[in-house]
């Protein structure tokens, strides 16, 4: 897939202003609401037409303004899924899949046969939409949208109305797209796991204009982007390797480099491969001496790179071998233990504070 | 029991009404979509125009029908290459009057209806590949049903009721334009005719209650579904 979209719309309260040329074969779009994502995704749909821009799809322009063609939606080729799924309620679940021209001859081929055994939703066909639940809704959507035949899929937080559980089994539901039907897709979401778990390629809106461009990974944890942290909400992001197992101990021990290993909740892996895991700013303790005596598994030993006073706390940031960890403590507590950059302290983790992101 | 004179009227006034609702029904529709979904600084004015027969009085909207509607008018022209005759005291001015003065009733019942519906619904079919026109007609006006349902029912009982703009643009011919109001107040003009005015205002309860009846139903199942 070969998106290039360059958009140029001015709101009361925004300007948005993004070139982005990408690959994919999923584009993460990742921000905070008014970051402008969702004016993005109806850009490139056609139901806004920016002031000036340009979208092509495989090389093919959809639409050029100032001047050139600004193809109307239903002539691109793309089929768009939102956080409500906007099923049409005077239509069965079977009359919203068949919608788009040409959805009814698909259905009754393989490829829609396949559509529906990914989606689950044979058994869902006749029902009416009133009586389906949100997951269930979000199916029918997905489904609807795919039986399109789409170029490419826009999706705009498809799963932010659901509950943890359901946005799972839908995210899910999406790696099974990208990876058994490969329809690529323009995935917009406020939440880092689900990036983390499907893109493979991602921006980072902040105020109309891209911060970040690159993968999920390197995009989200990169130390310039304080400010990327924050919107994740996760303020330590970290693909480490597995190096080995205690399940009886509940623990999976993941490298940090340097010899240093990071203890976290069992799961299963192969040794070797990468996990990405989150911790919190709020969840790290740190000391001047090395701590004995403790439940908690990680005590590590790092060195001070930054102390950066944010309002009424201080965050600091700390070389630990290869990683970086940020921790979040009062100005009260960095006067007492009189922390400076390039001091030697110990970072105490619990293993329960390390969190485990995407899939699995 | 109602005598043939007095059936024929209410023929005559059931046809008129009917026909008047099928003549605006689509200009009908097409106008209440416009209206609710058209963003543009002429749209106040076209939603005045449109809602001018409700508050003007009938009378007046009758004459300025007889107006445009005159010989040697653009639209009385058109009339008469059509139908080789003048509109003016035939059954098609009853029709034109009634349809005229409950336009305003139809088109706004359908504009609230179609306002109703989710504009996202639209912006989804659109991306599914469908049409302005296709989008339309598979989406927002299936869910307007209940709107253009009950607007034809209200414009219809008000059909039945119209006086003014009858009486000016059809006149008061005997089994042409005499319809139920005409007839009524025909009959209280001439000595002897309460009993027979009796029995037409009778109807014309019975009828105008079982459309609101009706309407109201529709309007209910709307807000249940």
């Amino acid at each position: 897939m070969r998106l290039e979209a360059r958009v140029h719309q001015i709101f009361r309260d925004l300007t948005l202003d993004l070139d982005v040329a990408t690959n994919g074969p999923v584009l993460g779009v990742f921000g905070a609401s008014g970051s402008g994502k969702t004016t993005f995704v109806h850009a490139v749909a056609g139901l806004l037409e920016p002031r000036a821009g340009r979208i092509a799809v495989e090389g093919r322009l959809l639409g050029e303004r100032p001047g050139g063609r600004w193809l109307r939606p239903e002539r691109r080729g793309l089929a768009l899924v939102t956080q409500d799924p906007l099923l049409f309620p005077h239509r069965s679940v079977r009359g919203n899949l068949v919608f788009a021209p040409g959805a009814g001859e698909r259905l009754a081929r393989e490829e829609g046969r396949r559509i529906v055994d990914v989606l689950r939703l044979a058994p869902l066909l006749d029902r009416r939409v009133d009586g389906l639940s949100g997951g269930e809704r979000q199916r029918v959507a997905l489904g609807r949208a795919l039986l399109a035949g789409p170029r490419l899929l826009l999706l705009d937080e498809p799963t932010s109305a659901l509950d943890a559980e359901l946005s799972r089994d839908v995210l899910g539901l999406l790696l099974r797209v990208k990876e058994e039907l490969a329809v690529p897709m323009v995935f917009v979401t406020h939440r880092a796991p689900e990036l983390l778990a499907i893109a493979d390629d991602c921006i980072v809106l902040q105020a109309g204009r891209v911060v970040a461009h690159g993968a999920p990974v390197e995009v989200l944890r990169r130390p310039s982007a304080l400010g990327i942290a924050q919107l994740v909400g996760v303020d330590n992001l970290l693909r480490l390797p597995v190096v080995e197992h205690d399940a009886e101990g509940g623990v999976t021990r993941l490298g940090l480099g340097g010899g240093l290993f990071l203890a976290a909740p069992y799961r299963e892996a192969p040794a070797g491969t990468d996990l990405d895991v989150g911790v919190y700013a709020d969840d790290i303790l740190l000391f001047l001496h090395r701590p004995t005596g403790l439940s908690a598994r990680n005590v590590l030993p790092g060195r001070i790179r930054t102390l950066d006073p944010v309002g009424r706390e201080v965050l600091v940031a700390l070389d630990v071998a290869d990683s970086v960890l940020r921790i979040r403590i009062t100005p009260a507590a960095a006067t007492e233990l009189e922390l400076a950059v390039g001091r030697e302290v110990w970072a105490v983790v619990k293993t329960a504070a390390v969190h485990h992101l995407g899939l699995g | 029991m109602l005598s043939e004179a007095i059936w024929e009227v209410v023929r005559l006034s059931l046809l008129v009404a009917l026909a008047a609702v099928a003549v605006s029904l689509v200009p009908g529709i097409l106008t209440g979509w416009l209206l609710a979904r058209w963003r543009h600084p002429l749209r106040a004015l076209v939603q005045g125009l449109v809602m001018l027969p409700l508050v003007l009085p009938p009378v007046v909207t009758g004459y300025l029908l007889l107006l445009v509607f005159g010989r040697s008018r653009p639209l009385g022209r058109v009339w008469h290459a059509l139908t080789g005759g003048h509109l003016a005291y035939t059954t098609a001015a009853c029709v034109v009057a009634a349809a005229v003065v409950g336009f305003p009733l139809l088109v706004e019942a359908i504009r609230l209806s179609v306002a109703a519906v989710d504009p996202r619904l639209e912006q989804v079919a659109r991306s599914l590949g469908r049409g302005r026109w296709d989008t339309f007609v598979r989406v927002t006006l299936p869910l307007s049903r209940p709107g253009v349902v009950a607007g034809a029912v209200l414009a219809f009982a008000r059909a039945l009721g119209e006086f003014g703009a009858t009486i000016v643009l059809a006149g008061n011919v005997a089994g042409e334009t005499r319809t139920i109001p005409v007839a009524v107040y025909t009959l209280l003009n001439v000595p002897g005719g309460e009993s027979a005015a009796a029995k037409l205002v009778a109807v014309s309860v019975v009828l105008a209650l079982a459309a609101l009846l009706l309407s109201f139903r529709w309007s209910v199942r709307r807000g249940e579904s």
